[in-house]
């Protein structure tokens, strides 16, 4: 008979090959045609170049931050689940075992939805988008005056 | 356990409340929170000790005093901050959540019966104190401070996590009761995983209460971290610690006492005299309370070596007495500062700032000499009955009364940095003109002074 | 029972009131509520007197909260209402009441009415906390209070250096007492395990007479007492402490607080029943404290002094009462005493007043037509304590003249001797300020009043009360049932218990006790003849400072006390703490001074450790683990 650590252990080994078998398939089914592009290495759009050692934004920590709060709900989730089916539980309480365990589930995940609504109306998830500062110059000449003499002096050249 | 419950409810209602407009209501509304989780605390009083969740949590009288002395020092904190109304960046509506959970946090430590709900405990507090410490944004010595206690917090951690994991090694149990049958049947043939364990676990836990040698943290943090958190750090932080390493100690391992008793005595001589000592040089008001506090830790640890029948009373008492003084300190600090920091930009958080404070605020000058007698431990205080009853458990241990000459030589030190205080309050000129204190911050004031008399008069009040 | 509380507390509360406002309360509402707080107080008392005689005359203690606890000595912050307690509720509530009414219009002018009012409050609270509290501890607490207050009034009016000198040498010379009751507290600890007085008391009783602990205990008791009483040898600040008001002289060094040490004497008979040395003691002492105090009153010319020397000679009786075992005497003379010497001293403060602040009797003189009403009331009370039938003061002294007669022979013949110049120096002083002709200077003649009614009235009810006050203890020869001596009868049942034969002497027959009491009257009377010779016949002035001769001149400097204190206790304890402070220069300082530099450079040497790097704080954390880890395991990883 197996033990616990047995079933992790098979587990790994399980993993490890379907990611080995899967990444074979793929590579003798695909058509093989790279270019430069293709050939870098993913950093999320970004180009990879110079030092790694820069400043990246900080929305990336905030956004894997909430990410790594619904991981953690996820990997809840599964002991969860595998306790909600006893059977013999739900028996012994005459099906109260299900709700209890049901709402159990709900008001944990209704805390962390709590959390990712308080993210959002905070305006966390929200990409900042570059707002370039345009230049303002105080002059007494209109700036629709430039634009003016452009169209002015582009008919002239054109007539010429 | 209901007090648990109520926290983290009421944390996630006052998060959700700073998206109204006015900043207003945040403050009353914490408050009001703290006062009725505080309430909930005492309705199991009169039932027997009890488990809760699984035997994950345990509940008796000792446990609820402490998580009394902690709701009620959150209370005086928060009462303190004023609503940050004077400050645009803040964001009152978090700090006052984080707060909260951060309480949620202590109440676990105190009443833990699993180490796992001690591990929780201890985490959900510490990452509120990192957040709080760099909650001052703008302030680098507040970032700096912030990311420190992060960096040493996350290694003891870490430590204390592999002690957890040696004593689930040894004994096949996060459960303290079950360890403490696995001591108490295997007495001849104990792991020495176990040791090593128990060893690792109580030195996550000295680092939380800043015992030398892991307290380098303390100074640096407590003297970044805004005032008002310092203040909260210091007494809710070092009363949870002890109280949980009491938890632990008295719950599982008495029956190994010979073991880890010189340890934990030399790190308290360890503790007081770099405590005392260092705290002589310091110019700076925050830094010298930030050795105070370890000098105090060094008080409380003598009577977790002690480990008498009387410990639980004695630290209860102290941690009390040594959060009500501590919160006047910082108090005044903040009321003295403040002022100072409008008018000029050179360092408000040294001695100076409180020369000539006799003159200009007696109420906040007798608040300060009061809370300064209370942590001397100068009769009539409350602090006094504190070192009294700690000093009183030693004796009862018998055998260790080295370190009780110790801890009143190094008491002795206590007296000459505290007094400076009081001297620079009442003998030294400084600035002349009244200084003016809010009604609200003054009636905080006077509660946590009275109480400190109170206490000193009457220590039988509290029983 | 839980109305007693409000005993101690209402002074408390006036205290606080006019304590923290007395800048903001209008002048006319300090005095009210400041004597509002022990009216009633007194009329509390009365009830609980009722009560307790409704009852059944067993002690009531009133347990208020646990104290302190240590060990096994618990103390407890508790009240016992007994008879004696009862009497001196009554005493301290009824007189001290009179007093705050008068120090209405007597103060009235002053700068600090409030301060002041708030003073006497807490002297009140604290006289209560010492009479009512039901153990050492609590009286202690009592005791050291009311030598604070003493202390804060004596030096009232702190602008003058002298007054506070004065009330300096009072505070030095009670401490010194109050070392010795400290010390007496600690052995009662020592040798019952308790302090709670009727624990102590049952346990007392199984002891044997003449037990050594017992002797110590009751000699510190007393040390204590001769402090705050007044006795040989420290006696000599109560006449220094005539510098503060008036008022303060007849509350607090006249009818309260220096009876305190009488009260303690009579709490704690069961012990002193156990030390016939100790009483011994006890009466010699007293019968030479008031022999001493009376012929220094015999020349003194500050009316306040003669005052001051005269209740010195009085407590030296009330001792003497006390070491020949006569109790409840010593305790009729307490209340007596507090009717007749409250009254002197509010009539000389009435002279005072009128006199704009003159106290030399030479510069007075017939006073009694400008002030009827206040030479009336004096007179009353030179005549009660004088000794003088039926006033007051002549049924309580008669009482312990008899008993001491009993007790010894000689030391009545003293006694009386005492009593002679009682009357003696009692009636000069009344002659001098009230007959003759008027000696001041014209512009004091211009000024002469009779005080307001607020200071009359108190003058009016302690005349009454030192004209009858006697009658509530008439002896069986008289006729009388001896009704306080009963009442306080239960008192001592331990006592007699404990110490059958102190209390056993041949009764006297009716007709020596006549003969004795013709003696005191006899010889006061004369003393009176003489003095009326003397002063009104002859009309004698004292003589100018400096120009006494002999025997007078040394009586006229108290016996050169003072001096003999300053150049035996005081100089020598300045040089030695002048050689002391050279010696310290050197040695004590520089031991101070080293551990305090030691100090300073571990502390500076321990800062730098705080370096501010993250990686060194860790680093330092690696090492303190590998040590732990080390010294725990060390032996199972190098084996």
């Amino acid at each position: 008979m197996l033990s616990d650590f047995g079933v992790i252990f098979l587990f790994i080994i399980t993993a490890i090959a379907f990611i080995a078998v899967a990444l074979t398939i793929a590579r003798l089914v695909r058509p093989h045609r790279p270019n430069v592009e293709k050939l870098t290495t993913y950093e999320s759009g970004e180009d990879p170049l110079g030092n790694a050692n820069v400043q990246f934004n900080g929305r990336f920590y905030v956004i894997a931050l909430i990410f790594v709060l619904f991981e953690v709900e996820l990997v809840f989730l599964f002991p969860w689940a595998t306790v909600f089916g006893q059977a013999s539980l739900i028996a012994q309480t005459d099906g109260l075992w299900g709700w209890f365990a049901l709402a159990e589930m709900a008001i944990f995940v209704g805390i962390l939805a709590l959390g990712l609504v308080y993210a959002w109306a905070k305006g966390y998830l929200d990409w900042v988008r570059p707002q370039p500062k345009l230049p303002a110059v105080k002059s007494s000449v209109p700036a629709d005056l430039y634009g003016k003499v452009n169209k002015k002096y582009a008919q002239k050249t054109k007539s010429v | 356990m209901l007090s648990i419950i109520l926290l983290s409810i009421f944390g996630i209602v006052v998060l959700f409340l700073g998206f109204q407009k006015s900043k207003n209501i945040l403050l009353p509304a914490t408050l009001l929170c703290i006062a009725i989780a505080f309430a909930a605390n005492f309705v199991h009083w009169n039932d027997a000790p009890g488990l809760y969740f699984k035997e994950m949590l345990f509940e008796n009288r000792l446990t609820m005093s402490f998580s009394a002395i902690v709701l009620l020092s959150a209370f005086l904190v928060v009462a303190l901050t004023r609503g940050f109304a004077d400050d645009e960046a803040a964001q009152p509506a978090e700090y006052y959540a984080i707060i909260l959970f951060s309480l949620v946090g202590a109440i676990m430590m105190i009443g833990f019966d699993n180490l796992i709900m001690l591990f929780l405990g201890v985490e959900i507090l510490s990452v509120s104190m990192y957040v709080l410490t760099g909650s001052d944004k703008r302030n680098l010595r507040s970032n700096e401070a912030a990311l420190k206690y992060f960096l040493m917090g996350a290694f003891a951690t870490g430590i204390m996590l592999f002690g957890i994991a040696l004593l689930y090694g040894a004994t096949g149990s996060f459960n303290l009761t079950d360890i403490r049958g696995y001591v108490g049947t295997n007495s001849f043939s104990i792991s020495t995983l176990l040791y090593v364990g128990l060893l690792l676990v109580l030195i996550g836990m000295l680092f939380k209460v800043s015992a030398a040698p892991f307290h380098f943290w303390t100074p640096d943090v407590y003297d970044g971290a805004p005032t008002v958190f310092t203040a909260f750090m210091s007494t809710i932080v070092k009363t949870a610690g002890f109280a949980a390493i009491y938890r632990l100690l008295s719950g599982s391992f008495e029956g190994i006492y010979n073991f880890w008793w010189f340890t934990l005595a030399a790190i308290t001589i360890l503790t007081l005299v770099v405590g005392n000592i260092t705290a002589v040089y310091q110019q700076s008001f925050k830094r010298m309370m930030a050795y105070s506090s370890i000098s105090h830790a060094g008080y409380l640890l003598l009577s977790l070596t002690a480990m008498t029948a009387q410990t639980p009373d004695a630290i209860v008492f102290y941690s009390l007495a040594y959060s009500l003084a501590t919160v006047s300190a910082f108090g005044v600090l903040m009321a003295v500062a403040r002022e100072k920091s409008v008018q000029s930009h050179e360092n408000a958080e040294d001695f100076e700032a409180f020369n000539g404070l006799g003159k200009r605020n007696p109420l906040l000058a007798f608040v300060l000499t009061v809370s300064m007698l209370s942590l001397a431990g100068i009769p009539l205080t409350a602090g006094f009955w504190g070192k009294f009853f700690i000093f009183g458990t030693i004796v009862e241990r018998g055998n260790l009364i080295w370190m009780l000459i110790v801890a009143i030589l190094m008491s002795a030190v206590g007296i000459y940095y505290y007094f400076k205080v009081i001297i620079a309050t009442y003998m030294k000129d400084g600035e002349t003109g009244a200084l003016r204190v809010p009604p609200f911050y003054r009636i905080v004031l006077i509660v946590s002074t009275t109480l400190t008399l109170l206490f000193g008069l009457i220590p039988k009040l509290l029983s | 029972m839980n109305l007693l509380l409000l005993i101690p507390l209402l002074p408390l509360v006036g205290f606080l009131i006019n304590g923290i406002g007395f800048k903001h309360i209008p002048k006319s509402l300090v005095g009210v509520i400041g004597s509002v707080g022990p009216v009633v107080a007194f009329i509390l008392s009365i009830y609980a007197f009722g009560a307790f005689r409704a009852g059944n005359n067993a002690p009531v203690i009133i347990q208020l909260f646990d104290w302190i606890t240590v060990g096994t000595l618990n103390i407890s912050f508790s009240f016992q209402i007994d008879q004696l307690s009862l009497l001196m509720l009554l005493v301290v509530t009824g007189v001290g009441s009179l007093i705050h009414i008068y120090s209405i219009g007597y103060m009235s002018h002053d700068a600090g009415f409030g301060k002041f009012f708030a003073f006497l409050n807490l002297f009140l609270f604290f006289m209560l906390l010492l009479v009512m509290g039901s153990n050492y501890v609590i009286m202690f607490i009592g005791w050291e209070g009311v030598g604070l207050c003493s202390y804060l009034l004596i030096g009232f009016w702190n602008k003058v250096t002298n007054y506070n000198n004065a009330a300096r040498k009072a505070f030095i010379m009670n401490r010194i007492g109050d070392l010795g009751f400290l010390l007496g507290i600690f052995l009662i600890i020592q040798t019952f395990g308790t302090v709670e007085y009727l624990p102590v008391f049952e346990k007392a009783v199984g002891m044997s007479v003449g037990d050594s602990a017992i002797a110590a205990i009751t000699l510190l008791l007393f040390v204590g007492a001769m402090g705050k009483s007044a006795q040989i040898p420290l006696y000599t600040w109560l006449p220094d402490a005539m510098a503060g008001p008036t008022p303060v002289s007849a509350l607090i060094h006249a009818a309260t607080m220096v009876t305190a040490g009488i009260y303690m004497v009579v709490r704690s008979n069961v012990l002193y029943a156990l030390a016939p040395d100790t009483l011994e003691i006890v009466a010699i002492i007293g019968l030479a404290t008031a022999l001493m105090a009376a012929s220094i009153g015999l020349f003194q010319n500050d009316i306040k002094k003669v005052l001051a020397y005269s209740t010195v000679s009085q407590l030296g009786y009330m001792f003497m009462a006390l070491g020949v075992a006569a109790y409840s005497s010593a305790m009729f003379h307490v209340i007596t005493h507090a009717f007749f010497k409250a009254l002197l001293f509010l009539g000389a403060g009435s002279v005072i007043h009128a006199m704009s602040d003159e106290q030399d009797i030479r510069n007075m003189g017939g006073l009694r037509k400008k002030l009827p009403i206040t030479f009336l009331t004096f007179l009353i009370a030179t005549i009660a304590i004088s000794g003088i039938p039926p006033f007051a003061g002549f049924f309580s002294k008669d009482e312990i003249l008899a008993h001491v007669y009993e007790h010894n022979k000689l030391m009545w013949a003293l006694g009386v001797l005492g009593s002679i110049m009682t009357s003696f120096y009692m009636f000069r002083l009344l002659f001098l300020t009230f007959f003759g002709d008027f000696r001041g200077t014209h512009e004091q003649a211009h000024h002469l009043h009779e005080s307001p009614i607020s200071m009359t009235l108190p003058l009016m009810v302690l005349a009454v009360l030192s004209v009858v006050g006697g009658f509530m203890n008439v002896p069986h020869v008289l006729g009388g049932h001896s009704a306080l001596a009963t009442f306080m009868d239960p008192l001592f049942a331990n006592a007699q218990r404990a110490n059958p034969a102190l209390f056993e002497h041949g009764h006297l027959d009716h007709s020596t006790e006549y003969l004795l009491m013709g003696v005191s009257v006899g010889a006061a009377l004369l003393a009176m003849g003489a003095a009326y010779v003397l002063f009104i016949s002859k009309k004698n002035v004292p003589a100018a400072d400096g120009q006494e001769s002999g025997l007078q001149k040394v009586i006229y400097n108290k016996y050169y006390v003072d001096e003999f204190y300053e150049a035996i206790f005081v100089n020598p304890m300045r040089k030695l703490s002048d050689a002391l402070y050279s010696f310290g220069e050197f040695i004590v300082d520089g031991l101070v001074k080293g551990a305090g530099g030691l100090v300073k450079l571990s502390s500076g040497q321990l800062r730098q450790l705080q370096t501010g790097e993250t990686g060194f704080y860790v680093f330092a954390m690696v090492v303190g683990i590998t040590a732990l880890l080390l010294w725990n395991f060390g032996a199972i990883i190098f084996k």
